[in-house]
């Protein structure tokens, strides 16, 4: 049989930078959960240790539930922040409006998320604008740093542009008949956007949700910076894991458990997103 | 006469500068199928939408059963449609699609449930209950959008080119659906379509729109017979327009005299139908045309023959398949066109 030089030739790209870049440190990954560390040193081994350690310790769970917890509230925040904005510029807005604002959405990455951090621990800090402002109001100041507040401050900032790039196509796709078909069937303007809009969108809808989730889930940043590291989330779980006496066999068991539940998570999601229902 | 269902008064709309609806008139009776053609562009559409409350109007008045309805909300109204789309939510089942109306009315479960299945069984639909839309064949699909609108017993429908997305075969099928339907349930229909065909063979009365007016209302056979005008005339099709001047009950078109008993000396327009003209190979006894054959198509039983006249225009008859095989047609070969005295309808002269 000849081999098509041809079509892997142009494959061949993808299929090294996929090997070496990414199944080849994923198996080295799990393969190193089970290393043991002796004087500082990994010595490959096949040993529960590393599992048996982290399963069993409450700090882990506790990172676990607190990731878990702020990445779906961050999922649902976004959703919800995002689609009055994405509704307005689905529906109500002309055409250019809408492809300018699209291209004002993707400004935010121009610029660095760390550096849109920095900028955040200025505005939010205890003598900082914010505070400022209100207390010529008479009220605060607050303490936004340092708080779950402030990494959800962090997360938005990450993916709010994102999701409304998101949910916006998917609501401007719309069949403008089906909108016009349930206000004629009598379906008032919040019924149709709950009986049609909502469920026309579905798809986009809930990959943004899940981009939200993804995104929230694994970043350090807006933990690290804007949340103090306390609680620590699984990021932070594995950066203090890796410093702290060379741990990396316990960070990667950490590093498994956020893939194997960004896996769960997105599957469920493309599931109920693209799934048939039954009536 | 009892207050008709549904009467427009000088209805108009503008969008900026454009107007698509210029001021119309129109009333339809209770139980009437009504057609509302012309060519794209004409305000049809708009007109409907208007109707349905999708359109605000600019100016003019909107009554249905007797109240204006300028400014009730869409939802509020009872004007169901059937799109040229079709709009089936595509998220739900057949069953659910059909229920949508009655949903939003309100209805108990138990209620819609027996309703809807009335509906799919009416309309051949009974075991598609819990396909998906997208699983259904056009003819299908185009069923389910009538059920959609009708399950909710409204007083009229509103139909806007619902069948310009069909196979042909499914068009004929459809229409006899479409007229049946309408006949049994009494209910008014408004119908909108650029096709002919389509209003000929089911509609009452035919309103002629274009560029934002109403051009001409009848019944099919007299829009047919006798057109207002050159735009209605042309628009209907299968006939043939002669510009010429009238002098003594004859007219005279690009040098051949031709009788028109009865008409008024001056210039005129005249329109023989495709049917009523007599293809010979020999000059008869009476007036006619010299004119070159073209081309021939086959419609159905008839055949539709066309030639260039002595002007240059095209001229149409309509010949059986024997009369086809005696002329023996060939392009370029000539023949003569006439006509019954009584066959020409004379026009309004526009422009």
């Amino acid at each position: 049989m000849r081999i098509d030089g041809y079509r892997y030739t142009w494959r061949l790209p993808l299929i090294v930078w996929q090997a070496l870049f990414f199944i080849g440190p994923l198996m080295l990954m799990v393969a190193m959960s089970f290393w043991l560390v002796r004087n500082y040193r990994m010595t490959p081994d096949f040993v529960f240790d590393n599992w048996d350690r982290m399963m069993s310790r409450s700090f882990f769970w506790d990172a676990y539930e607190v990731t878990l917890v702020r990445a779906c509230v961050a999922a649902v925040l976004a959703t919800l922040i995002a689609f009055p904005a994405s509704y307005a510029l689905a529906f109500k807005v002309s055409d250019t409006v809408r492809r300018w604002a699209i291209f004002l959405l993707v400004v935010p990455f121009f610029t660095s998320y760390l550096v849109r951090i920095y900028a955040w621990q200025v505005l939010l800090a205890e003598s900082g604008p914010i505070n400022a402002v209100l207390g010529f109001g008479g009220i605060g100041p607050f303490s936004m740093l340092n708080s779950g507040f402030g990494t959800m401050v962090g997360y938005m900032t990450l993916v709010l542009p994102l999701v409304i790039i998101l949910q916006t196509t998917s609501l401007a796709g719309i069949d403008r008949n089906l909108i016009e078909a349930a206000w004629n069937l009598g379906a008032s303007p919040v019924r149709t956007l709950f009986r049609v809009i909502i469920p026309a969108a579905k798809v986009g809808l809930i990959i943004g949700a899940v981009f939200a989730f993804i995104l929230s889930f694994g970043d350090f940043v807006s933990p690290f910076y804007l949340g103090g590291s306390k609680p620590p989330t699984l990021s932070i779980l594995i950066i203090d894991t890796t410093k702290s006496g060379q741990q990396w066999p316990l960070a990667a068991v950490v590093a498994i458990m956020m893939i194997v539940t960004l896996f769960v998570v997105a599957v469920a999601a493309v599931g109920a997103a693209y799934g048939r229902r039954r009536s | 006469m009892a207050e008709p269902l549904v009467r427009l008064t000088d209805l108009k709309k503008s969008y900026g500068n454009f107007e698509a609806v210029k001021g119309i008139d129109l009333e339809i009776a209770a139980g009437e199928f009504i057609a509302i053609m012309g060519p794209s562009g004409c305000g049809k559409t708009t007109t409907l939408r208007m109707l349905a409350g999708l359109e605000a109007p600019s100016g003019g008045e909107i009554f249905i059963g007797g109240e204006r309805m300028n400014d009730v909300p869409a939802h509020e109204r009872d004007t169901p449609m059937v799109w040229q789309s079709l709009a089936l939510f595509p998220f739900l089942s057949v069953r659910e699609n059909v229920e949508f109306g009655l949903k939003m009315r309100g209805l108990p479960k138990r209620e819609r449930r027996e309703r809807v299945a009335v509906w799919l069984e009416r309309l051949g639909l009974e075991g598609f209950e819990k396909r998906r839309v997208d699983a259904l064949s056009g003819g299908q699909r185009q069923r389910v959008a009538l059920a959609r609108s009708l399950v909710t017993e409204p007083k009229m429908l509103f139909l806007d080119e619902p069948l310009s997305a069909l196979d042909a075969h499914l068009v004929i099928r459809m229409q006899g659906v479409l007229s049946k339907l309408q006949k049994d349930l009494g209910i008014t229909f408004v119908y909108v379509t650029h096709s002919q065909s389509e209003a000929f063979a089911m509609a009452d009365r035919v309103v002629i729109m274009g560029h934002g007016e109403i051009v001409q209302t009848g019944r099919p056979k007299d829009i047919f017979r006798a057109p207002r005008n050159r735009f209605v005339a042309e628009f209907v099709g299968r006939n043939n327009i002669f510009a010429g001047t009238v002098a003594g009950g004859v007219i005279n078109v690009d040098g051949t005299q031709l009788p028109l008993p009865g008409a008024a000396d001056g210039p005129a327009e005249i329109v023989v139908a495709a049917d009523r003209m007599t293809v010979s190979l020999e000059r008869p006894n009476t007036a006619a045309l010299e004119a070159e054959f073209v081309s021939e198509e086959f419609v159905g039983t008839a055949i539709i023959c066309y030639f260039e006249g002595p002007g240059g225009e095209e001229l149409k008859a309509q010949v059986t398949e024997r009369e086809l095989e005696l002329l023996a047609p060939e392009p370029g070969k000539h023949f003569f066109l006439s006509w019954e005295p009584d066959a020409p309808h004379v026009m309004a002269v526009t422009s």
